[in-house]
């Protein structure tokens, strides 16, 4: 069955419940909204940016004194290479740089294979139906400490790491969780829920690089299968309602206070068997509830590098 | 009297291991949820390929031992429950000190408590009534029960109450009765709300409306399911026909727009025309 955009899924089904349409977009805040610009640099000094956006515009981009970037480590804005692919938290209406992201990924999937490569790892991960199998690298120099947080380190087991694409091939650099110490296909199933829906749910909202340049919106796990071609989705360990693609939803970062309005885009199967927790300010209630995309991770206030913040969702 | 209250136990252990059978085969065709054989009883102990067919031969074992009892007199029948359950005792024995996480899966998906005195004590008791059999003659099960009075029945009963007591599967049941889930996080077949859907006098009000058979597009969001098919307004404009159907309780509500491609929702019907009104 096609699928029709999530714009004229919620015009349809809030005409059909007589509910008012909600766009999407940041809700107002207190102090100075962030906006996220992402794209390949085309040339960049101390002071300035500029950057070729997916849309072929050209962006000219202020560096505020105090911004930094990160490449696989911290170095300064002008010592990123020309032609990397960034992703920059900007203030004053997305004029001036406040943190710059280059050629950050993030490798969330299950281990399928491992070989060595000299020093370095080679894995093979898998990374849901609509995402696929992808093939990464894990340095000789990073492998301590991906272990250290990776103990089974073998197929079947949970990966999450962050690191950068090099000459187009994955490199790991930091995990970007404690691995659960479950097999992927063996989650925990949620406390029974005895009364209704809350009508918000805390957890863990992480991102993924899975989405389109720019794109805003969020993959959710409790989606239905026969909705979604996704043999994997719907499973959850925190007790999730089932939502559907073009669901709006209303995300709260509980760090930042920071509030936005984002669609379903896509699904979150791999996210829902983590019932990881995140540290950023205090325990997350629960494991992960959201992943979403890098633009709308930034601008809801979250550090890409630091992989999660504490979040709070409702209906749109 | 020894002899009549093991002969009392035979219709008890059939229908235990007719329960088994089924309640294990419903757990694998049923699969509510990927891994949930990982956390069941002898599943959990081969490797994870294997673990359907693990299942599987256990519910066919019980089924085999059932139907032996049923309509044969041999011993060897006798022997093989006896050495069944034995063999189920240290089973359920080992998993609790090796897996103390998983449950027996002794009666599918509803036996995931972990494994605990309770569950060992049952099937110690019910090799105990298994070895009871030897006492009885050796005719068939069928034959067996068709022969029973009612001296026989305090003694079904009582094997029923024992087995019962040593049940951790009876109040997870009822728990899971009592306490269902919230609607919005159980599961509903699609073609379930699509036949309410077709049933309603919503449905029957608008088909003349509807210019195709099949929906164009169908999604879940919370207790509603939509159903979108192609239509025509009054105007005879193309418009989208979208039918909410709220999946729980037995005669649902069923809501319905028309919504025109601009995303402004279509009147459904027009408005009376306002009469005349004499002072």
């Amino acid at each position: 069955m096609p699928y029709l955009s999530a714009d004229r899924r919620r015009a349809l089904a809030a005409a059909a419940l007589g509910r008012a349409a909600q766009e999407p977009g940041p809700l107002p805040v207190e102090g100075e909204s962030f906006h996220s610009v992402s794209g390949a640099i085309l040339d960049v000094s101390p002071h300035l940016i500029v950057i070729d956006t997916p849309d072929g515009d050209e962006e000219r981009l202020v560096i505020a004194p105090w911004a930094t970037a990160w490449r696989g480590e911290a170095v300064t804005p002008a010592d990123l290479p020309v032609g990397s692919n960034v992703i920059i938290r900007a203030l004053r209406a997305g004029r001036v740089v406040d943190r710059i992201w280059a050629d950050i990924t993030r490798i969330t999937g299950v281990i399928q294979s491992i070989d060595a490569e000299g020093k370095d790892h080679s894995v093979e991960l898998y990374c849901g139906p609509h995402r696929g199998r992808r093939t990464i690298v894990i340095p000789y120099r990073a492998s301590g400490r991906l272990r250290v947080r990776h103990p089974q380190f073998e197929p079947g087991y949970l990966f999450d790491a962050i690191g950068v694409r090099e000459n187009g091939v994955a490199q790991a650099r930091l995990p970007a969780t404690s691995q659960p110490p479950y097999r992927w296909r063996a989650v925990p199933t949620p406390p029974p829920g005895y009364s209704g829906t809350q009508s918000r749910i805390s957890g863990t909202a992480t991102w993924s690089d899975t989405f389109d340049c720019g794109e805003q919106g969020v993959a959710y796990p409790m989606l239905e299968r026969s909705d979604t071609a996704c043999d994997d989705a719907g499973v959850s360990c925190t007790g999730l309602p089932y939502l559907s693609l073009g669901s709006m939803l209303n995300v709260r970062n509980v760090c930042a206070g920071r509030t936005s309005v984002l669609p379903i885009v896509a699904c979150g199967c791999l996210a829902g068997r983590f019932c990881d927790r995140c540290l950023e300010c205090g325990t997350s209630p629960r494991g992960r509830i959201l992943e979403l995309s890098p633009s709308s991770f930034v601008e809801l206030g979250g550090d890409l590098t630091a992989g999660c913040f504490n979040a709070r969702l409702g209906m749109g | 009297m020894l002899t009549t209250i093991a002969a009392g136990q035979l219709p008890v252990l059939l229908l235990l291991l007719a329960a088994g059978t089924v309640a294990k085969v419903w757990t694998v065709v049923r699969e509510a949820e990927p891994g949930m054989l990982s956390r069941l009883g002898p599943a959990v102990l081969v490797p994870e390929r294997w673990r359907k067919h693990m299942m599987l031969v256990c519910a066919f074992g019980e089924l085999f031992l059932a139907c032996g009892l049923l309509v044969s007199g041999r011993p060897f029948f006798r022997w093989a429950v006896i050495a069944f359950f034995a063999v189920s005792t240290y089973v359920l024995w080992e998993l609790r000190r090796r897996r103390p996480d998983v449950g027996c899966g002794c009666f599918g998906e509803v036996s995931a408590v972990p494994v605990g005195r309770r569950s060992l004590g049952r099937t110690m008791v019910l090799t105990a009534m298994s070895a009871g059999l030897l006492l009885t003659p050796e005719i068939s099960g069928w034959e067996a029960i068709a022969g029973m009075t009612w001296t026989h029945l305090p003694s079904v009963i009582a094997g029923l109450l024992v087995l019962a007591a040593l049940s951790p599967e009876i109040e997870e049941a009822v728990a899971r009765l009592r306490y269902r889930a919230p609607c919005e996080q159980r599961r509903f077949d699609p073609a379930t709300a699509l036949g309410r859907l077709r049933s309603s006098t919503v449905w029957r009000s608008h088909t003349g409306r509807l210019t195709s058979t099949e929906p164009v597009d169908s999604w879940r969001e919370l207790c509603w399911r939509f159903f979108v098919y192609s239509g025509q307004s009054h105007m005879g404009e193309p418009v989208d026909v979208v039918f909410a159907v709220y999946l729980s309780g037995r005669h649902p509500a069923v809501r319905v727009a028309m919504v025109g491609s601009d995303g402004r929702p279509v009147e459904t019907t027009s408005l009376p025309e306002s009469l005349p009104v004499s002072a």
